[in-house]
């Protein structure tokens, strides 16, 4: 059976940084993604990101993609990262802590790691509506890896369910792309994401219909319309339906954490609505209450890409530092810096909602 | 809210459990339903939900015959509005050597001569006639009964439950009982993590785990939890193939009505309560399985999970009132259980009740094994 | 027909034309797309939006979650049902093929 120090799940911007700290260590990682091409969501933004420079201010997502990607290229030259892409981890078995995945359809194999980072990410949450099972229903994960990753237009013409950072970035995206935004709903009475994101969608005329849902979409066998009408503050319906005219809808409603790795391992989870789900309960240095296990990014709390690089910084050295004693010195060193980064990313009003999260689920140390 | 007093508590909300107390509330008995988790959270919906005329002994034979009756129409019975997905496809038992023909010979002869006219014994032709994809290598025998099947575990509590809540049942979920109460030596209520209840009668349907509710009053419930496992594939459209169970290995399989594949494989286990599952089961499980059934070569797994067995040294159930007074057991099915809850349920009523059972379950008393009167089912695994 | 790709992108560079242009075969009909990304992706950009008919109620199903996670896009690649179309990657000569219902399962050659 094939073994390995560290094995990190997930190759997205928490699972890359882990994989690249704990290669820095010494250890000899190994990194799994289910999808085609690793990044995960950083490869599909192609927004300029908000922060200071060591959160790469100013710079677009994939962009940072490509220099994770230059990180990780030289640890594989080393021969300490090994990258399994299109392989899904299917299993974590307790008793022995080995693990079970899947390469593309047909391989099935077994690996056993002395430490894990659990990078799992998030998935798409969905809302109830007839019709919402049609083909042009996607999610907005989805959108942005047609476009943006394989250059793909999802359709002609596009609803968006939701006014938060997602649905207002890729309302903008889209349009980049030469596809037309017939709108974006929002059951709030305000707009959830940033008002720089907005202002830009209103400038581009693209009505933003607040306190409204979506009832009904329209078509036979794919979406050829949709119905929205607008509701009180207790979401009822109330007003008259309207029709718009749409090929495509798209869900940016929010993520949750992907955590049934967690789950099997037996982690102490806790539902935390802020964080968009259950997470594992954690301490600083995202080590769960198994002893052997490590979490970070979205499937620790659903946050912007840029904390989830961080936590993964620190999942992926804290990991090797158990391993390595002469590491401990480095994450010593290292994890003030991060978790002073960290501080300042979820620092004022906007981080409120994380902070609230956060308090629920961590704890000083497992002892 | 609650009255905190009843009659009877019974505790556990598997399928006996939702059984009992559906027929308690039946004879008029204020009744309380306790489960630490969810309705069928335990060994039930865990169970591989196999439903049979084929047992080996005359108790066994005769309450599957009321059990099989109840459950082909349970659902209306109990005015459920979901589905028990029951599903007569048929239950093959297969034997690969003499011992094993003789032996399914001898259970189908009792079966016949109790009144169940489906079951009979199958050549190696007629194998193949009602499984059509099975690789016969090896097989001497079967014994058959098209009328055996399958249905969906979960429902099938659910079922119960909501009918016993329909009856005034309190059904308290997420609730541990963590003792008995005892009063001038009898049973007199129950202590949980959510307050004390006061009951003349307590009932104890807690499966692999009612070892420790027996400690609570002193008795020795001789029960091994053992871990069972099984997997599940992706769906594919329905084949002609009945459940089917192999003698040589313990190894079964069958197709579910939504397609997909139970499997599951006789094997050393652990002997606790635990959920967890293990990574070798897969190759166990396939390496048995797919030279009996080719077809399923490229289908995939895509679920595993445990549950366990209340194994007694006889491997036969425990039914009945025991030496401490208004405490009843129905626990200790080993691995057959889930099935004999529409039989078993009405029975635990009439005992509660005071009323001779209508089936005669004297064998299955609790001090059969003090007094060395073990009697095996040799229709189990 | 040709494939509809976005081309001018005021940010993205996607390179199509470096990219290996393969045949493959959706319900009998030759379409074309680039080697190694999501049979999908190929089929989408060919106005291909209906990949399986459900079971039981018989409605359509497409691409949806893009991750390999929600079962919306399985269909029947080489003879094989229930394939994450989403995640597997796109090879020269592949059958692609709308799945009915669950998918069959062929006796073993």
């Amino acid at each position: 059976m094939k073994t390995t120090e560290i094995l990190v799940v997930g190759g997205g911007p928490a699972g890359l940084s882990a994989a690249i700290e704990a290669a820095s260590l010494g250890c000899d990682v190994v990194l799994m993604d289910s999808d085609l091409k690793l990044g995960g969501q950083l490869i599909k933004q192609t927004h300029k990101f908000f922060g200071s420079r060591e959160e790469f201010a100013g710079t677009r997502g994939f962009e940072i993609g490509n220099l994770l990607f230059d990180e990780v290229e030289k640890y594989k030259k080393e021969g300490k990262l090994e990258i399994f892409s299109n392989t899904t981890v299917t299993g974590y078995y307790k008793e022995d802590g080995i693990v079970s995945y899947t390469i593309g359809e047909e391989t099935y194999d077994l690996i056993k790691p002395q430490r894990i980072v659990m990078a799992t990410g998030a998935q798409e949450k969905r809302i109830a509506f007839p019709n919402n099972d049609l083909p042009g229903v996607y999610g907005a994960g989805a959108v942005q890896t047609l476009m943006n990753v394989y250059g793909v237009a999802p359709g002609e013409k596009v609803l968006m369910i939701g006014a938060g950072n997602i649905g207002l970035i890729v309302s903008y995206q889209l349009m980049q792309a030469g596809v037309k935004v017939a709108g974006i709903v929002e059951a709030m009475p305000r707009i959830g994401g940033y008002w720089v994101h907005a202002a830009k969608i209103r400038r581009l005329g693209v009505p933003i219909y607040l306190q409204h849902t979506i009832t009904e979409a329209l078509g036979d066998k794919v979406i050829e319309g949709a119905v929205i009408q607008e509701i009180d503050n207790t979401f009822k319906l109330v007003g008259e339906p309207m029709k718009i005219d749409c090929d495509t809808i798209c869900m940016a409603i929010g993520l949750t954490p992907t955590c049934e790795l967690l789950w099997s391992a037996g982690c102490e989870m806790k539902f935390v609505p802020q964080l968009c789900g259950y997470v594992a309960r954690r301490d600083a240095m995202m080590r769960t209450s198994h002893p052997d296990i490590w979490v970070a990014g979205d499937a620790a709390g659903i946050e912007e890409a840029s904390a989830a690089m961080v936590e993964g910084r620190i999942a992926g050295l804290a990991a090797a530092a158990s391993l390595k004693p002469e590491g401990c010195q480095m994450l010593k060193e290292k994890s003030t810096d991060y978790l002073k980064r960290l501080e300042n990313l979820r620092a004022g009003e906007t981080g409120a909602k994380i902070r609230c999260g956060l308090e629920q689920v961590c704890c000083e140390c497992w002892g | 809210m609650d009255s905190k007093k009843v009659d009877v508590a019974v505790i556990g909300g598997g399928v006996h459990g939702c059984s009992t107390a559906y027929h308690l509330a039946q004879k008029g008995f204020r009744t309380a339903l306790f489960e630490r988790d969810y309705i069928s959270s335990g060994s039930s919906g865990r169970s591989a939900a196999g439903l049979r005329y084929q047992f080996g002994t005359e108790v066994n034979i005769l309450l599957a015959q009321y059990n099989m009756k109840c459950l082909k129409t349970l659902g209306e019975d109990l005015n459920y509005p979901g589905d028990l997905e029951y599903d007569p496809a048929g239950y093959l038992w297969i034997a690969y050597s003499e011992t094993q023909l003789e032996q399914l010979e001898k259970n189908v002869r009792l079966q016949n001569e109790l009144g169940t006219t489906g079951s009979r014994v199958l050549n190696v032709r007629e194998i193949q006639e009602v499984a059509p994809f099975l690789n016969t290598d090896g097989m001497l025998g079967a014994s058959f009964n098209q009328e055996d099947g399958h249905i969906n575990p979960h429902t099938l509590c659910f079922a119960y439950a909501d009918a016993a809540k329909a009856l005034g049942v309190e059904i308290h979920k997420k609730t541990s009982v963590t003792g008995i109460i005892t009063k001038n030596g009898r049973v007199a209520g129950i202590h949980t993590d959510k307050g004390d209840w006061e009951a003349d009668a307590v009932v104890c349907c807690a499966g692999a785990w009612s070892v420790e509710v027996g400690r609570w009053l002193d008795l020795e419930i001789p029960i091994t939890p053992e871990r069972h496992q099984i997997m599940i594939t992706e769906p594919v459209e329905r084949m002609k193939h009945p459940m089917t169970l192999c003698l040589d290995d313990g190894s079964y399989w069958k197709q579910c009505p939504n397609g997909t594949f139970m499997l599951g494989v006789g094997k050393e286990e652990v002997k606790d309560t635990s959920y967890y599952a293990s990574w070798d089961y897969l190759d166990s499980a396939t390496e048995r399985i797919l030279p009996k059934m080719p077809i399923l070569s490229g289908i995939r797994v895509v679920r595993q999970w445990t549950g366990p067995y209340a194994n007694t040294p006889d491997f036969q159930a425990i039914v009945g009132p025991t030496p401490a007074e208004g405490f009843y057991i129905d626990c200790g099915w080993s691995g057959h259980g889930l099935q004999f809850a529409p039989s078993v349920g009405r029975i635990m009523a009439e005992f509660v009740n005071g009323e001779k059972p209508f089936i005669d379950v004297s064998m299955f008393r609790y001090s059969r094994f003090e007094e060395g009167e073990l009697f095996f089912e040799p229709a189990c695994i | 027909m040709t494939r509809k790709m976005i081309k001018d992108h005021p940010i993205l560079n996607f390179e199509h034309e470096k990219k290996k242009v393969v045949k493959f075969t959706f319900d009998g009909r030759e379409m074309e797309g680039f080697e190694g990304e999501p049979i999908a992706a190929a089929l989408h950009s060919n106005g291909v939006q209906v990949y399986r008919i459900t079971p039981k109620h018989e409605r359509t199903r497409g691409f949806f979650c893009a991750i390999g996670k929600c079962s919306s896009c399985f269909m029947i690649v080489d003879g094989v049902p229930n394939v994450r179309t989403c995640v597997t990657a796109l090879e020269a000569g592949m059958k692609v093929e709308t799945q009915t219902g669950m998918g069959i399962l062929k006796p073993e050659k």
